[in-house]
């Protein structure tokens, strides 16, 4: 048992299945203390304005003060490998060029011109050095200023500082993160405890396999939303009830910047009481999009085995024969279950072996009413061979299905029902006379953390 | 169409390599990339820069001066610098081993 304060909510309601608590205690394998934290301060009930998703008063607030703020998810390291490789990271009206200029160093620049002030890249790629298009004002690729054409005309710069700004930049699990706030807390601080929980992943060299983009018509909250609760899936996808825990699902905040759901899989959900281990085993499999196979084909329940035990297992067979490893530390938990952190403000990363799925969602540029989603699945590969190059990133256009997107499998199909609601919702609380929206006490915790926890940001 | 057979040989190539030939006058960018081999008009439909020495990547040539990026297989950029394609020119290998072009 973890040594961390547990907080019981005020209330203390719960679904009446069983707990995953419970489900914990039936693991044959030591259980590491990060699952065992259950930890969900109340912190009310009181119903959100509307205006926190639809008023552009709300979205000026948040490019005032809390995108200047946070440290936020720009890249995968592997997708800037060499150095000179740069990515072009846009929120909201800020452009930043984050480049590789070491093996093990990143800069992060901001993306404009000192001369006229044209942006210097305009997509991502490769250079020797930064060189305007417009007239040719040049820099290296650590920001030093090269010059410009027709100097005799510029000596008035002679003196001037020329250098490109910088913006803060961190890495963590591959991820490289920045900080447009010189005097921001350390990203270690700001992640806890993510690191420690994440410690039997290493995300770091785990390749990305797959990266799918779409515009989505709706406000970057409600996006990330519509993955911080499994309430949803009774109505939303019915179709996974049969290996879904949906209503006893586990939610925990851990201070301001993370907060996680554990929803059991390979149980039927509370909801269906009749549904027997086959069919949980067979669905799974089938429809989740998740597990080491999708398909059931030839797999039978063994005599007085759960679903449950028989998916995790058949996951940990062959989870380790991918990668070259034994997983035999490995929870049944961590094998099947979905376990989902979000860090703030808006990116979300599954735990794993194998598949973690990231999600992000971005403003759209200076939209408040649309957002780019973005998902992508980190895969590992067997040991002793070379690290695959990452996927190169999809964009779909906004008129696609996300199952048109072959790459995310079973997830494609998933996301099609997430995103029947997700612009529904925008256009919904836009119409709403009650002018507010009401939220579960449990079930949907993380999202009233998720706006305290803005608050924080918006009133300091 | 003309089929030229006076190019290098393919096993002189190696993967994200550019080479530049000339070929009726034309300056021809060859490409390989994940083991395939391309061929591209060598100059960036941008700003008319040579392409040669353009970092490769997956299936995309990115232009060394400011960094457009082509789609080797179709020629279609990416990003905002420019909406032409590059002319691209089918590649096979000769029964000598080298490549050969087909031009228009």
């Amino acid at each position: 048992m973890s040594e961390l304060i547990k907080v019981k909510q005020q209330g203390e309601a719960r679904c009446e299945g069983l707990s995953y608590q419970d489900l914990l205690d039936n693991e044959t394998i030591e259980v590491p203390a990060y699952l065992r934290e259950d930890t969900n301060p109340y912190m009310g009930d009181e119903d959100l304005s509307v205006d926190r998703w639809i008023s552009r008063d709300f979205h000026e607030l948040e490019k005032q003060k809390l995108w200047p703020k946070v440290w936020q998810m720009t890249c995968r390291e592997e997708d800037i490998p060499e150095v000179g490789d740069h990515h072009v990271y846009e929120i909201v009206d800020q452009s930043i060029i984050v480049t590789r200029t070491g093996e093990n160093e990143i800069k992060a620049f901001i993306n404009s011109c000192l001369h006229r002030g044209r942006i210097l890249r305009d997509c991502d790629g490769h250079a020797e050095e930064f060189v305007c298009p417009f007239h040719g004002a040049t820099w290296d690729i650590n920001g030093n200023f090269k010059g410009i054409p027709c100097k005799w005309d510029f000596s008035h710069l002679d003196q001037k500082d020329m250098s490109l700004p910088q913006v803060k930049v961190d890495t963590w699990g591959g991820f490289v993160f920045i900080n447009f706030d010189q005097n921001c807390q350390s990203l270690e601080d700001y992640l806890n405890p993510l690191p420690e929980h994440f410690s039997r992943f290493p995300l770091h060299d785990y390749y990305k396999g797959a990266h799918v983009q779409r515009v989505v018509q709706c406000n970057w909250k409600v996006g990330a939303e519509a993955f911080m609760e499994s309430f949803h899936t009774l109505e939303t996808h019915s179709e996974i009830l049969t290996f879904t825990g949906d209503a006893n699902s586990q939610y925990d905040t851990f201070g301001d910047h993370v907060s996680r759901s554990v929803t059991p899989m390979g149980v039927a959900s509370p909801h269906m009481p009749e549904v027997t281990e086959e069919e949980t085993m067979r669905d799974i499999l089938e429809l989740s999009g998740r597990m080491a196979t999708d398909n059931a084909e030839g797999h039978a329940m063994p005599e007085g085995l759960t679903a449950r035990s028989y998916i995790a297992e058949t996951n940990r067979e062959m989870f380790s024969e991918l990668i070259g490893e034994p997983l035999d530390q490995a929870t049944q938990s961590e094998l099947e279950d979905a376990i989902l952190y979000m860090l703030f403000p808006n990116t979300q990363v599954w735990i794993g072996y194998n598949g973690n799925i990231v999600y992000r969602f971005l403003p759209n540029g200076d939209d408040h009413n649309s957002c780019i989603f973005e998902t992508m699945i980190l895969m590992r590969y067997p040991k002793g061979t070379q690290k695959p190059e990452p996927a190169e990133k999809n964009i779909l256009r906004p008129d696609q299905a996300f199952s048109e997107a072959p790459e995310i499998g079973g997830l494609g199909p998933v996301f099609d029902q997430d995103d029947s609601n997700m612009a529904a919702v925008q256009k919904g609380m836009i119409a709403s006379r009650k002018g507010a929206v009401s939220l579960a006490s449990y079930q949907e915790s993380r999202i009233r953390h998720l706006h305290q926890t803005i608050d924080k940001y918006l009133n300091a | 169409m003309a089929i030229t057979d006076t190019l290098i040989p393919a096993v002189d190539i190696s993967d994200k390599q550019t080479v530049p030939v000339t070929l009726n006058g034309k300056n021809i960018l060859i490409c390989k990339a994940n083991g395939e081999f391309y061929a591209v008009d060598n100059q960036c439909t941008h700003q008319r820069a040579e392409l040669t020495g353009g970092r490769i990547r997956n299936c995309y040539l990115a232009c060394p001066l400011h960094g457009v990026r082509f789609d080797l297989r179709t020629g279609q950029p990416l990003g905002e610098l420019t909406r032409v394609p590059l002319k691209t020119y089918d590649v096979s290998l000769a029964d000598n081993g080298n490549l050969q072009l087909e031009l228009d």
